[in-house]
C-alpha cells in the first residue's frame, strides 16, 4: 500500500509540476531508478532524494525552475536504456539517478550517445569508471566504503577477521577489496561467498565458528543476509570481538525495527541517528525530506540529493555561463569541489570522486553512534561486544 | 570437522521440516487432482504477509494470527481452485499456465500492499537458542516448526487413509466416476483438498515469518522449492514429502559446510534432476512420469 | 494461399517499410519495439517446442543466457566477428539443449520443471565459473553490431532491422516445418502418441529435433541482445523474464499458429511498457498475469485464433 501511494505521489507530482506553468528558462532533469522489481526498495530510498533537491533548488532559485521527469527501468537494463532515450528525446538537460551496477552500465553508455551528464551513486563497482565516459559521474565507490570497513578493523586492532558475502556483484567487490586491503596489513582473513537470498545461515556460521575462530565477522550483503547471519550467530554464539557489516546496516530502520537484533553491530553511515544537521543546508534538507516523506532521510536519500543538488549547480553554472546549450555542463561538474552531507566532492578525469570515505555507525542502545573516523565521531565504540555478548 | 558435520545434518533436518510444511499443500493437491498449483508458494508467503499485518496493526503474535492467516489463505486457495474448475480441456498444462499467471498476480499484489522492503517479526523470542546437549544448535522457531510439521504429515497421512473425507479425496483421485457412483461428491472433495492445502500453506507461512525473512519475489521460489520435493517423494506419497524434504534440506547444509555455500541450490537442482531421470516415480511413490 | 501471400507481402511492408519511416526518429520507440521483437523471438521458438513438440517448457532463459554468453566471450576473448558469434551462441545453446534431452522422456508438467531446473543451474554456473564469465560482476562494454556498407547496424534501427529478420527467418522456418512431412507426423503425435509409434514415427527423435532447432533460435535472440544492449552478468542473462514474457506472448496470441507468438509479444509488451506502466507504475506485471490466466479460461488457443474465428464467420457468411 505505502508503495502504491509512494507511485501515486510520484506520479502526481510529475503531473502537478507538468502542468506548472513553463517558462523559457526551466529545465527537465531526467531520472531512472527501479521503482518495480527486485531493486524495488533501494530506487524508492534514492529517488526521494532526488526529488528533495529538486524542490529545495526551485525554492533557492526563483529564476530557474526545475521539474524532475522519472522514468521507472523495473531493474531492467533493456527499460533502463530506453528510459535514458526516451529522456534524451524530451530533451532533459542532464540525468540523475540509476541503481545496480549492471543497470548503470548500458544505461550510462546511452547517455553518453546522447551527450547527456549522467551522475549516480547508485554502482560502485571500479569497472564502471574505468571505461573513459566523458559524461559519467559519480559520488562514491567501492574504495571509499573500504577505506572506512577497513579503517575501523584497523582501529579495533583484530588479529584475525572472517569475510562472509553475498556473491552478488557490490558485494562481492567489496569484499575482495577489503580482503586485499587487510592482508596487506598483515592481518589474517578468511572468506566464504554464499548466494544471496533466504538461506539457512546457521551452518555457515557454524563453519566460521569452528574452523577460523575469528575475531571479527564482516558481512557484505543486504538487509536479509543481515538479519539471516545475526539470527544464526545469536543461536551459535560464536566467541567474536565485533561484527561489523556495510550499507543498510547503521539504519534508523533497522535500529527501529530489529532493535535488540542489531546491538553494537556496526556498518557504513554518513549520519548518526537520530540525525544531528549541523548546517544549515543539512538541516533543511531534512526538514523538506521529512516534510515529504514523514520520515527521517536515510542514506539513499542523502545519496540521492547529494549527487542531484551538485548536478543543478553545475547546470546553473553552465547557464550562467551562456555553455550550457554548447555541451559545458561535463567540464562545470568537473569543477566541482564541495563539502556535502556526505563529505568532501570532487571529480577526478574518470567522473569518480576520490575524496569518498564512507564513516563507521555503531548501534548502541535506540541510536546509531558514529565511531569511524575519530573526527566524524559522535561517540565512543562499545568494543568488545556483539549482540548475544549484551 | 565431525562436529561441524553433525551441526549441518542437524539444521539439515531441521530446515525438511520446515520444507515439508511448504510442500505438503502442493503434493496434496497434485495427488488428488493432479494438478501443480504454481502458485501455492505465494500462499505460504500470503500467510507470512498476514502474519505480518497482524502482528504491526494489531500488535498480536504471530501464533495468535494463525485462524487470520488461515481464513486469508483459504479463501484465496479456494478462488484458486473455482478458477482451476474452469479449465475444459488439456488440464494438466492449461492448470499448470493459469496457476503460474495466478502466482504472478499474487506476487505483485503483495508487492502493491506491503511494498518490496524486508519484513520479519519483531519478536525476538522465536529467534533465541534452543541448544541440545551443548553441541546442536537452533532456533526455537525451527523447533517449534519441526513439531508442528512432523503432527500435519502424520495428521495428513492418518485423514488421508483412515477418514471417510480423505478416503474420498483418495477415491476421486483414482476414479472420479467410480467415485461418484459410489456416492462422493468430487467437487466437495476437490474443494476439501484446495482447504487443506490452505490450511498446511498458512503454518508454512507462519513458520516462514518466524524464522526467516519475507520479501514478494519469494513465493516463486518457494513453489520450486515444493515441487522439487514433490518429485523427490513421488507421486501421492505424504511421508515421503517428509523424508524428500529432509534430503533436500540435509544435502544443502551439508554442501554449505563441506563444499561452498553458493552452490547449495545447486545441489538441490542437481538431486531433483538425478532422481527425475534416474528413478521418475520417486524415491518414495509408484507413479509414472514418462510420456 | 493466394490470401496468405498478400498478407505475408503486407506484413513484411509494413514492418521493414512503414514501421521505421513512422518512429525511426524516436529511438526509444525503436527500442522499445526491438525488446518487444527480443521477446517476440523467444516467444516463437517457446512455441515451436510447445506446439510442434508438444513440450511446455519453462525455462527457455536457459537457452537465452547460454546464446548470449557464447557469443559475448567470443567476440570479447576470441575476436570473432559479431554476426559470425551469435550464430555460434545460437549453436552454443543447441548443444545445451542436449544436456535436457534425457527429460524428453518425462511427462508435460515434469519436463516443463525439469527445464527450469536446469536455468537454474545454469544462472549459478554462470555465477561460478569465474575464470570464463566474470562472474556477478559481468560483462560491460560487449561489441555492438557492426556497421555494413556504411549501414551502422549498431544503432537503434540497425538493430531493428536485425532482430525484426532473425524473427521473421524463425517464423519461416516455423511455418515451413508444419507444413512439412515432419510437422504433420509431430502434429499427429499428440493426438496419440502410441499410435504414431506403431506408425513408425521416431517421437523421441522428432522432439528432440525441435527442442534443438527452439534453442537454436533462443540462443540467436539470446546472443543479439548481449551485443545490442552490451551488457551480461548471469542474474540478467539467465532472468525468469526470458521465460515468462515469452510464455505470456504466446499464449496470449495463441501458441498453435505461427504468428500468434509475434502479435502477442508486441501487443503484450507494448502495451505493458506504454499503457499499463501509467496506469500502475507498481506492479503492472499484474496486468500480465492476469491477461494469462483470462486467456487460458476464455481463449485457451490465444488471441489470434480468437480473432481468426471472428473473421472466418464473417468470410463464409459472405460467400
Amino acid at each position: 500500500m505505502i508503495a502504491a501511494m509512494r507511485g501515486f505521489a510520484v506520479l502526481a507530482t510529475c503531473l502537478v509540476l507538468a502542468l506548472g506553468q513553463a517558462k523559457a528558462e526551466d529545465f527537465v532533469l531526467g531520472s531512472h531508478l527501479p521503482l518495480t522489481g527486485s531493486l524495488a526498495q533501494v530506487g524508492n530510498g534514492m529517488h526521494e532524494g532526488i526529488q528533495v533537491a529538486v524542490d529545495l533548488f526551485n525554492r533557492e532559485n526563483q529564476g530557474h525552475q526545475v521539474k524532475l521527469n522519472t522514468i521507472d527501468d523495473e531493474s531492467s537494463p533493456a527499460k533502463a536504456v530506453a528510459a535514458v532515450e526516451r529522456l534524451a528525446s524530451e530533451r532533459v538537460v542532464a540525468l540523475s539517478g540509476g541503481y545496480g551496477s549492471n543497470i548503470i552500465g548500458p544505461a550510462s553508455e546511452a547517455a553518453a550517445k546522447a551527450k547527456l551528464v549522467y551522475i549516480t551513486s547508485g554502482g560502485v563497482g571500479p569497472e564502471l569508471s574505468q571505461r573513459g565516459l566523458e559524461y559519467f559521474f559519480r559520488i562514491n565507490n567501492t574504495e571509499g566504503y573500504s577505506k572506512a570497513v577497513t579503517g575501523l578493523i584497523d582501529d579495533m586492532g583484530v588479529k584475525k577477521v572472517s569475510i562472509v558475502y553475498n556473491n552478488k556483484e557490490a558485494t562481492t567487490d567489496l569484499a575482495r577489496t577489503v580482503e586485499k586491503t587487510l592482508s596487506d596489513a598483515g592481518i589474517k582473513v578468511s572468506s566464504l561467498a554464499f548466494d544471496g537470498g533466504h538461506a539457512d545461515f546457521k551452518p555457515l556460521i557454524n563453519k566460521v565458528k569452528l574452523q577460523d575462530h575469528p575475531d571479527l565477522i564482516l558481512m557484505s550483503g543486504y538487509e536479509n543476509d543481515y538479519i539471516g547471519i545475526l539470527r544464526a550467530g545469536n543461536v551459535l554464539k560464536p566467541d567474536i570481538k565485533a561484527i561489523v557489516g556495510v550499507w543498510s546496516l547503521a539504519t534508523s530502520e533497522m535500529n527501529n525495527k530489529f532493535n535488540d537484533l542489531v546491538q553494537y553491530v556496526y556498518g557504513t553511515s554518513m549520519l548518526p541517528y537520530p540525525a544531528e544537521f549541523a548546517t544549515p543546508e543539512a538541516k533543511l534538507f531534512a526538514e523538506t525530506y521529512e516534510k515529504l516523506y514523514g520520515k527521517a532521510p536515510d542514506y539513499l536519500g542523502q545519496f540521492g540529493y547529494v549527487q542531484t543538488r551538485l548536478l543543478l549547480q553545475a547546470v546553473l553554472r553552465a547557464e550562467n555561463d551562456g555553455t550550457l546549450g554548447k555541451g559545458g555542463l561535463a567540464d562545470e561538474l568537473r569543477k566541482t569541489d564541495e563539502e556535502t552531507l556526505i563529505g568532501r566532492v570532487k571529480f577526478d578525469k574518470n567522473g569518480d570522486n576520490p575524496e569518498f570515505a564512507q564513516r563507521m555507525g555503531q548501534h548502541q542502545g535506540n541510536k546509531v553512534v558514529l565511531v569511524w573516523p575519530a573526527k566524524a565521531a559522535t561517540g565512543k565504540m562499545v568494543f568488545p561486544a556483539t549482540p548475544w555478548s549484551k | 570437522m565431525f562436529e561441524l558435520g553433525l551441526q549441518a545434518i542437524y539444521s539439515g533436518v531441521l530446515t525438511g521440516g520446515y520444507y515439508a510444511l511448504v510442500a505438503l499443500g502442493l503434493a496434496l493437491v497434485f495427488g488428488t487432482m493432479r494438478v501443480i498449483n504454481l502458485a501455492h508458494g505465494e500462499l505460504v508467503l500470503l500467510a507470512a504477509y498476514v502474519a505480518y499485518s497482524a502482528e504491526v496493526h494489531l500488535a498480536i503474535s504471530p501464533i495468535a494470527a494463525i485462524p487470520l492467516s488461515l481464513v486469508v489463505v483459504s479463501l484465496v486457495a479456494v478462488l484458486v481452485y473455482v478458477l482451476l474448475s474452469h479449465i475444459t480441456r488439456d488440464r494438466e498444462l492449461n492448470s499448470l499456465i493459469l496457476t503460474y499467471g495466478l502466482g504472478i498476480v499474487l506476487t505483485n499484489l503483495m508487492l502493491l500492499i506491503w511494498s518490496a522492503d524486508i519484513r520479519s517479526t519483531t519478536a525476538t523470542w522465536f529467534q533465541e537458542g534452543a541448544v541440545l546437549g551443548d553441541t546442536l544448535y537452533s532456533s526455537r522457531s525451527e523447533v517449534i516448526f519441526f513439531l508442528v510439521s512432523l503432527v500435519l504429515v502424520a495428521g495428513l497421512w492418518f485423514w488421508l487413509t483412515r477418514s471417510w473425507h480423505g478416503r474420498a479425496v483418495r477415491a476421486v483421485s483414482s476414479n472420479r466416476d467410480a467415485a461418484m457412483l459410489m456416492g462422493v461428491n468430487p467437487r466437495t472433495t476437490e474443494v476439501l483438498s484446495f482447504l487443506v492445502a490452505g490450511l498446511l500453506a498458512t503454518f508454512a507461512g507462519i513458520a516462514l515469518y518466524t524464522g526467516k525473512t519475507i520479501d514478494p519475489p519469494l513465493g516463486h521460489a518457494l513453489t520450486i522449492k515444493a515441487f522439487i520435493i514433490t518429485v523427490l517423494a513421488g507421486m501421492g506419497s505424504i511421508p515421503g514429502v517428509l523424508l524428500g524434504a529432509m534430503l533436500i534440506g540435509i544435502t544443502e547444509a551439508l554442501t554449505i559446510s563441506f563444499v561452498s555455500t553458493s552452490l547449495q541450490d545447486l545441489a538441490g537442482m542437481v538431486l531433483f534432476l538425478a532422481v527425475l531421470l534416474l528413478r521418475p516415480q520417486g524415491l518414495f511413490g509408484f507413479g509414472t512420469r514418462r510420456g | 494461399m493466394q490470401q496468405r501471400t498478400i498478407i505475408t507481402i503486407g506484413f513484411v511492408v509494413l514492418f521493414y517499410g512503414a514501421v521505421p519511416a513512422a518512429f525511426g526518429s524516436t529511438d526509444y520507440v525503436i527500442s522499445s519495439i526491438v525488446a518487444a521483437l527480443t521477446i517476440a523471438g523467444t516467444a516463437v521458438a517457446w512455441a515451436l517446442l510447445g506446439n510442434l513438440g508438444g513440450m511446455v517448457s519453462f525455462g527457455h532463459a536457459a537457452f537465452f543466457g547460454v546464446g548470449a554468453y557464447v557469443s559475448a566471450l567470443l567476440t570479447m576473448n576470441a575476436g570473432w566477428p559479431v554476426f559470425a558469434a551469435i550464430i555460434a551462441g545460437g549453436a552454443g545453446a543447441s548443444i545445451a539443449s542436449v544436456a535436457i534431452m534425457p527429460a524428453l522422456r518425462l511427462r508435460g508438467p515434469y519436463f516443463a520443471l525439469a527445464v527450469l531446473a536446469y536455468a537454474g543451474i545454469f544462472r549459478i554456473l554462470a555465477t561460478e565459473m569465474e575464470g570464463i564469465t566474470r562472474g556477478a560482476a559481468g560483462l560491460l562494454s560487449i561489441p555492438r553490431l557492426p556497421t555494413i556498407l556504411g549501414f551502422d547496424l549498431g544503432t537503434n534501427i540497425g538493430s531493428y532491422y536485425v532482430i525484426l529478420t532473425i524473427v521473421l527467418a524463425a517464423m519461416a522456418a516455423y511455418a515451413w516445418i508444419r507444413r512439412s512431412e515432419i510437422g504433420f507426423a509431430l502434429l499427429a503425435m499428440h493426438e496419440t502418441e502410441d499410435a504414431t509409434r506403431i506408425l513408425g514415427v521416431p517421437s523421441t527423435r522428432l522432439k528432440a529435433m525441435m527442442l534443438v532447432l527452439s534453442a537454436f533460435i533462443t540462443g540467436i535472440v539470446g546472443a543479439f541482445n548481449a551485443h545490442h544492449i552490451s551488457f551480461l552478468d548471469p542474474d540478467y542473462a539467465f532472468s525468469g523474464v526470458w521465460t515468462v514474457l515469452p510464455i505470456v506472448a504466446a499464449i496470449f496470441g495463441g501458441f498453435r499458429t505461427v504468428s500468434g507468438p509475434f502479435i502477442g509479444a508486441l501487443a503484450i509488451y507494448l502495451l505493458d511498457q506504454f499503457v499499463f506502466k501509467s496506469l500502475l507504475p507498481t506492479g503492472h506485471q499484474i496486468i500480465l498475469g492476469a491477461a494469462l490466466g483470462t486467456m487460458i479460461l476464455l481463449s485457451p488457443d490465444g488471441l489470434v485464433p480468437l480473432l481468426g474465428r471472428g473473421l472466418g464467420k464473417k468470410r463464409h457468411a459472405a460467400t
